[in-house]
């Protein structure tokens, strides 16, 4: 397990409470510098909800959430995003009706302020820096198409595009290949594993050959409580996951 | 390439075919007064007047979706700032009531000018007033409701009550405000010693309206403009990429109260009074249709709507008294028909850039080169 020195996110006994439910009963975990944890567990775990709560999305009960040693528990999405934690949503959370162009436009590190973004003009270091973003999720030709056109993976693409131009130290992502062909999931490993290179990443999956493709330690969720964590081929072997989790999977499959 | 994508951006700024429609609207809007008669010089300024207080709530509905009935509200205010200023600079010899204070003060035993009411007696004072004021209050309300988890028709709701409060306030203060009958019997505006004429008034108003419109085309098309698009298409979302939704929403409501202030202050020279019913919920429901009927998030359909609309009741009311179901059943036949309003007849060609595709197919070729 990393110390809590060396980690850029690092999460302290967090509880979520939504009115008598407990769905965070105490959750530990540390994310390390261009590190990738994946989170696994079933479905009502509370993987989004822990995401929820580092964004500020969620209340926080008790407990605390540490960015870069900087207590950021409760404090409001805006000021969470500025300091540099991005995240992408379980459902293409992007802007229909603007163009690709101008979701990426939106997403892009810098000033966020009433005033500069009056003053704002579209530089040519922003364009490249978009185009270059419109070229890496390969939406370049659809640059300004409609979001509301594209099909649903493209989506997915776009956000993870969204998340790229905020550039932040943290990425957390909420099952960003939910929805894609098999080479879309491919390839959206491929990027994550280039992202984490300078990032610190944080993705939520259910699909275990993705996990496999871009895991290097995972951590699992069970009932708002951490069950385990460690190398793939550790939790695989986990007795405890394997009932839980895993081996439902398993069945099902069979 | 990268060339190629800012040619976009700018082409997309003004259509050069939209350029020169609303040159050749604003040519015909100049020689207007001089083709037309007083009257309906004095009714198209009013119209234009009415046509950028669709704007002004345009930019905080069709832009950022916030419905808001208040905007009457902040109209009514620049215009009882500029009323007051009119009323006291009556001449001693035109006030009957004798004494240094307007009439209805004196009716309702007040022996002096109240101090908050004397400032306003000084030109300037009263033109800062006429913005100040509404600008202030939106401000101070818009604090308060975006800063808190209010959001949607909730919003809408709080500005019906203030409207509906601030029409009690002013009719129960009747020596302040000169209750439900208002501010009459104004006097001229007078600018640099002389009594501005009716076309003078059209010529100001037209020059606001112009400048007003051009300037709201200028911020929605700005970064700050495509920030509030994605506020009313999902708030929650541009929280996360940094940026703190009720800033962004507090400013534009501010600004667009500042602008229905100088709407309702340019109002009462052309109009000679102002009176409670302008704060009221069924013109602050006016201004909303001018929004809907024209378009939302068009900026020149209120406009469009507001002359539309105003001269149709003028010819109707000729006819009969019952021009308010004519209204009626036209925006019933909007919603139905032509949810995106009048603003939607006009060919999409006109309004974005024929060239996109062509400049977007060449920076791809580049890329494919490069």
């Amino acid at each position: 397990m990393m110390n809590s020195q060396g980690s850029v996110l690092s999460v302290k006994d967090l509880k979520v409470v939504f009115s008598g439910f407990k769905a965070l009963k105490g959750v530990n975990l540390e994310v390390g510098k261009n590190e990738i944890v994946t989170i696994i567990g079933p479905n009502g775990a509370g993987k989004s909800t822990l995401l929820d709560a580092i964004v500020g999305k969620s209340p926080v009960a008790s407990g605390h959430v540490y960015y870069q040693g900087q207590d950021i528990t409760n404090k409001s999405s805006h000021e969470i995003a500025r300091m540099g934690i991005g995240r992408k949503f379980q459902n293409p959370n992007v802007y229909n009706e603007l163009s690709v162009f101008d979701n990426i436009l939106l997403a892009l590190k810098g000033t966020h302020g009433v005033f500069s973004s009056i003053r704002a003009k579209l530089t040519a270091a922003k364009k490249d820096k978009i185009i270059s973003v419109l070229d890496r999720i390969g939406l370049l030709e659809q640059g300004y198409a409609k979001v509301s056109s594209l099909s649903h993976g493209q989506k997915q693409w776009v956000e993870i595009g969204m998340v790229l131009a905020q550039d932040p130290a943290v990425v957390l992502l909420d099952e960003p290949t939910a929805g894609m062909t098999a080479d879309e999931t491919y390839a959206t490993g491929e990027i994550i594993k280039t992202i984490a290179t300078s990032h610190s990443v944080v993705v939520i999956e259910h699909d275990m050959e993705f996990v496999k493709q871009i895991a290097q330690r995972l951590v699992v969720l069970h009932q708002g409580e951490k069950l385990t964590e460690g190398s793939v081929a550790e939790v695989q072997s986990n007795p405890k996951v394997i009932e839980v989790y895993l081996g439902r999977e398993q069945i099902n499959a069979a | 390439m990268a060339q190629a994508l800012g040619q976009i951006q700018q082409s997309n700024f003004v259509p050069k075919k939209w350029q020169i429609i609303n040159l050749a609207v604003l040519l015909v809007l100049i020689i207007f007064p001089f083709v037309a008669g007083t009257f309906q010089t004095n009714l198209m300024a009013k119209l234009l007047l009415f046509g950028i207080l669709g704007v002004s709530l345009d930019l905080v509905w069709g832009f950022t979706g916030i419905l808001s009935f208040a905007h009457g509200v902040f109209f009514t205010l620049g215009g009882y700032a500029m009323a007051y200023y009119l009323k006291l600079n009556l001449s001693a010899t035109a006030n009957n009531y004798g004494g240094n204070i307007p009439d209805f003060m004196v009716w309702n035993g007040l022996k002096e000018l109240p101090w908050f009411i004397a400032p306003l007696q000084f030109f300037p004072i009263a033109v800062i007033a006429m913005v100040v004021i509404p600008a202030g209050f939106a401000y101070a309300i818009g604090s308060f409701i975006f800063r808190s988890k209010v959001s949607g028709v909730y919003i809408t709701v709080i500005t019906l009550a203030i409207a509906s409060a601030l029409t009690t306030f002013f009719v129960s203060q009747q020596a302040y405000t000169g209750g439900t009958n208002g501010i009459t019997d104004v006097s001229k505006l007078m600018l640099f010693g002389m009594v501005v004429p009716p076309i003078g008034i059209y010529f100001i108003i037209l020059a606001f309206a112009a400048l007003t419109l051009a300037g709201s085309w200028w911020l929605t098309k700005s970064n700050f403009g495509l920030i509030l698009r994605s506020i009313k298409e999902n708030e929650q979302r541009i929280s996360y990429l940094g940026y703190d939704v009720a800033s962004f929403k507090i400013f534009i409501w501010t600004l667009s109260a500042g602008i229905a202030g100088i709407c309702g202050g340019l109002f009462v020279p052309l109009n000679n009074f102002i009176s409670p019913v302008y704060l009221g919920v069924a013109f602050g429901t006016q201004v909303v249709i001018w929004v809907a009927v024209g378009g939302r998030g068009t900026l020149f359909g209120p406009i469009i709507a507001a002359i539309l609309l105003g001269q149709l009741q003028n010819s109707v009311d000729r006819i009969t008294q019952d021009w308010q179901l004519i209204v009626g059943i036209i925006l019933m036949l909007v919603v139905l028909f032509l949810p995106d309003g009048l603003m939607s007849l006009l060919p999409k060609k006109l309004l974005t850039s024929s060239s996109n595709k062509k400049l977007l197919a060449s920076s791809s070729d580049q890329l494919e080169k490069a």
